[in-house]
């Protein structure tokens, strides 16, 4: 089926996300709680977008709105304006230290609203992201605690994770950097756990913590070759060079 | 002739020690040989704040507020001689005594269809449902097929109790068109309104009905499993449903083979931790499977994938109380009861400052003034009514110019407030609209789930700014800010709690608004509530020096001699407002900060 975004003429599966196949049509829609790799939070509520389906306008947060009509999408119209600019003052006061959503308010043109009270500190805008990628990717060690304005992420009682790996997961996927990492030559702190690191026995490269290698070994069903990804390349190229000659 | 003594054991009445005289009855009419009697424990009769309430039958004779020791007079006067207690009796609003609940004016002008049962049968005693009828819509429905019960329920036009409204047949049909098995059937008994007590009512006093309505709803489309979700505090509700349905599998009308048709359903109660938010349909479903109760985007509806990704459906519980009437009676039936669009009756919380609140169960479509004036008999100590507040936390609040509008799904959603699950609270000129919003506003800054953006940090903005308009550091411009960012939360928050929790706000700013700019400009409480704003004095042309300002004053700020004009010390008040409820001659007077 084909729908117009903004006028364009784009085509899509039924039941398509509509923030996909704006992004495969190169259409920019700002978000931050969406990641391909753990989809369907749509809690951020940045992307939202205009859609008129047979003349009746409605807001839809795009990263979970599947297309089952034909449609008409503004990402841009007057209404999208105001309040994702609303939304975007209400993330810059609960995170004022994020350079992410400063920039983000400085690009889409939000107006100031000054009358807004605004947090001491902090970079973290409670999308979820870490505690998903941490469910799905490693051990579920951090989680959301409380609910309405008092919500925040944590361990569990605030004190470092029994189960955590020290993998970094929460980090990287973090859209505003709001995870704390420390780290030394040996050593790696995150949410007041302190990990050793281990380095590859080629290169000296980080590979990972400690435990996040025997995780990984344990979940693949083989022993760590303490190998970067690199150097295992190289040595997988070394065998087929030994194994097929020049 | 046998009587039968009904001693109500709901909620309310057993706070005002109904047990006891449930026991004294027993303890007595088993001793005297003379009493030809039997003892029924039921659920709720609705009007908690007269109870305990008692009503011997076949006499139809009420008796409210009994007390222990009034239980050898009822055997003696009214069981072994069929002679009233006039002093137990109700008085309706002209003083006199009235003997049964048709001519109390508090019932008289009810239709109970939802509450058929409750007040009438023991909870706990499946015969009792039985005898009334109960089960008979099951029977019905084994013998019919899913269409057949679904075109019933079309007929019947119910929508769900819940407060949204959507037509129950079309959610079934719904569910009963997919081909992914299992499918689930779940009661939503998470009521959190403040001041909301009808499913509680229900789940205490009917069970079974609501049992009936799942294993009707289950056949339609074929489900053998469903859980009925009751929030933590409602002991007696867990306690009786889960009874029920012990009884209802004994009795064959549960199980591996529904009364023998080969048909099966397993019922069980899943205790919610008591969070507001788990009331939403797909919050619940998280909660049930055990995970956080924060609801997913709604684009792909519960009836596809609900629990375990499995169709799905959800109802209310009085939503699920009214489908055995509908299977026995025919929806056709049920459909000449209420408006063109709300079919059939609908339970109301009436609360607050009216001067009967209880439950009530009246058709569709019955206006405001009728519910608050006939049966809520207006507002207490005749004061000025003001507004009542619909719909629960998310609801609106709706000016005296609007009481003659009907209440149903549509029509006050038109107005900015909603019916909702049917809490309504009356609110008298001593009621601040200013200070109404911000505790909705504060109540929701809880207990929303904190997932999406414009809810939590809407509802947190929006209670600072709400909170500086009650405290005198208001501005004119904030009035517009609240209109935006309410309107942004009503579109762009994930869930039906974000989108609704500006509700009040905007509704008392869409009628009130004078109230807020006299906060505002002029740093005063017309209503005379907000403390930071408000001064209290007493006239001394009013004052009959009665001392009863004096008695409740927390602070020592009330003096004065006996017969003489008192007076309240600025110093010591705390303008808690104790002093103006307790006079009788409305000489305690309120005046904003910055009044002479």
């Amino acid at each position: 089926m084909t729908i117009t975004i903004n006028g364009k003429s784009c085509e899509c599966e039924k039941g398509e996300f509509l923030l996909r196949i704006a992004e495969r049509n190169g259409i920019e829609i700002p978000t931050l709680c969406h990641h391909d790799a753990v989809e369907g939070q749509g809690c951020c509520r940045l992307c939202i977008v205009e859609t008129v389906t047979r003349g009746r306008s409605q807001i839809v947060v795009s990263c979970v709105y599947p297309v089952e009509k034909e449609c008409e999408v503004f990402t841009d119209s007057e209404k999208v304006r105001r309040e994702r600019g609303i939304i975007l003052r209400l993330l810059e006061k609960r995170a004022p230290d994020s350079p992410e959503i400063r920039a983000l308010c400085e690009k889409y043109d939000a107006p100031r609203i000054d009358r807004f009270v605004k947090a001491d500190s902090g970079k973290c805008v409670m999308c979820g992201l870490c505690v998903k990628a941490c469910a799905e990717l490693s051990v579920g060690a951090i989680s959301t605690v409380n609910r309405g304005v008092a919500k925040e992420i944590a361990t569990p009682y605030h004190e470092p994770s029994s189960v955590c790996v020290g993998c970094g997961s929460c980090a990287s996927i973090c859209p505003t950097h709001a995870i704390e990492v420390k780290e030394t030559k040996d050593t790696r702190i995150i949410w007041g756990k302190s990990f050793r690191l281990v380095r590859c026995r080629r290169c000296g490269a980080v590979i990972g913590t400690e435990q996040e290698i025997a995780m990984a070994a344990e979940r693949a069903g083989q022993e760590a070759d303490g190998l970067c990804s690199n150097c295992r390349q190289m040595r997988i190229a070394d065998v087929f060079a030994g194994t097929y000659g020049n | 002739m046998k009587k039968n003594i009904k001693v109500c054991c709901g909620t309310g009445c057993l706070a005002n020690g109904s047990r006891l005289v449930a026991e004294e009855f027993e303890r007595l009419a088993g001793e005297d040989a003379l009493v030809e009697c039997e003892i029924r424990r039921t659920g709720c009769n609705g009007f908690c704040e007269n109870g305990p309430l008692v009503t011997i039958e076949p006499d139809h004779i009420s008796y409210y507020r009994v007390r222990v020791k009034d239980v050898p007079e009822i055997l003696e006067k009214t069981v072994k001689n069929g002679e009233t207690v006039d002093r137990l009796l109700y008085k309706d609003d002209s003083g006199k005594p009235v003997r049964s609940q048709e001519e109390n004016p508090f019932y008289a002008p009810q239709l109970k269809i939802a509450l058929r049962n409750i007040g009438k049968i023991n909870p706990a005693d499946v015969d009792d449902y039985i005898a009334t009828g109960g089960y008979e819509a099951l029977k019905k429905a084994l013998a019919m097929t899913p269409d057949e019960i679904l075109d019933e329920m079309d007929a019947s036009g119910l929508r769900g109790r819940g407060g949204a409204g959507f037509p129950t047949g079309t959610k079934w049909r719904t569910a009963a068109g997919y081909d992914v098995f299992p499918k689930y059937v779940a009661c939503n008994g998470d009521e959190g309104d403040p001041g909301a007590f009808m499913d509680r009512s229900i789940l205490e006093g009917d069970p079974h009905s609501v049992i009936e309505g799942m294993a009707v709803c289950a056949l339609a489309i074929g489900a053998e499993e469903g859980f009925l979700y009751i929030r933590d505090e409602y002991a007696l509700a867990v306690q009786n449903v889960r009874a029920a349905i012990r009884a209802a599998e004994e009795r064959g009308f549960l199980g591996d083979s529904i009364m023998g048709s080969g048909r099966k359903l397993h019922l069980s109660v899943v205790r919610g931790g008591g969070a507001f938010v788990c009331g939403e349909s797909t919050a619940l479903m998280q909660s049930v499977e055990g995970k956080v109760g924060e609801p997913r985007a709604k684009y792909i509806r519960s009836v596809q994938r609900g629990l375990w990704d499995h169709p799905t459906v959800l109802n209310n519980v009085e939503t699920l109380a009214n489908v055995p009437y509908i299977i026995v009676h025919g929806g056709a039936e049920y459909a000449g009861i209420g408006t063109e669009r709300s079919k059939g009756t609908k339970v109301f919380a009436l609360v607050g400052k009216v001067k009967r609140t209880g439950l009530v169960e009246v058709p569709m479509g019955a206006t405001l003034r009728h519910l608050i004036y006939d049966i809520g008999g207006g507002v207490q100590n005749n004061r000025p009514f003001k507004a009542v507040q619909t719909g629960g936390p998310s609801g609106g609040c709706i000016p005296a110019s609007m009481l003659d509008l009907p209440v149903d799904f549509d029509t006050l959603k038109e107005y900015g407030a909603m019916m909702g699950s049917g809490g309504m609270i009356v609110m008298d000129d001593r009621s601040c609209m200013v200070e109404v919003a911000r505790y909705y506003v504060q109540f929701l800054s809880g207990e929303s789930c904190g997932k999406c953006t414009p809810c939590r940090e809407g509802l947190k903005q929006m209670l600072a700014i709400l909170t500086d308009i009650c405290e005198g550091r208001g501005r004119m411009e904030d009035l517009d800010l609240l209109e935006s960012l309410g309107e942004t939360m009503q579109d762009s928050s994930l869930c039906a709690l974000g989108k609704s929790a500006p509700n009040p706000v905007l509704s008392t700013l869409k009628y009130f608004r004078e109230e807020y700019e006299a906060h505002i400009r002029e740093h005063r409480c017309p209503a005379g509530v907000c403390k930071e704003l408000t001064r209290f004095s007493v006239n001394p042309e009013k004052c009959a020096g009665c001392s009863a300002c004096v008695r409740v004053c927390p602070t020592g700020a009330a003096s004065g001699e006996r017969k003489q004009p008192h007076r309240i010390d600025p110093e010591k008040c705390i303008s808690c407002g104790s002093c103006r409820e307790a006079c009788r001659f409305g000489a305690i007077i309120t005046k904003g900060r910055g009044e002479a």
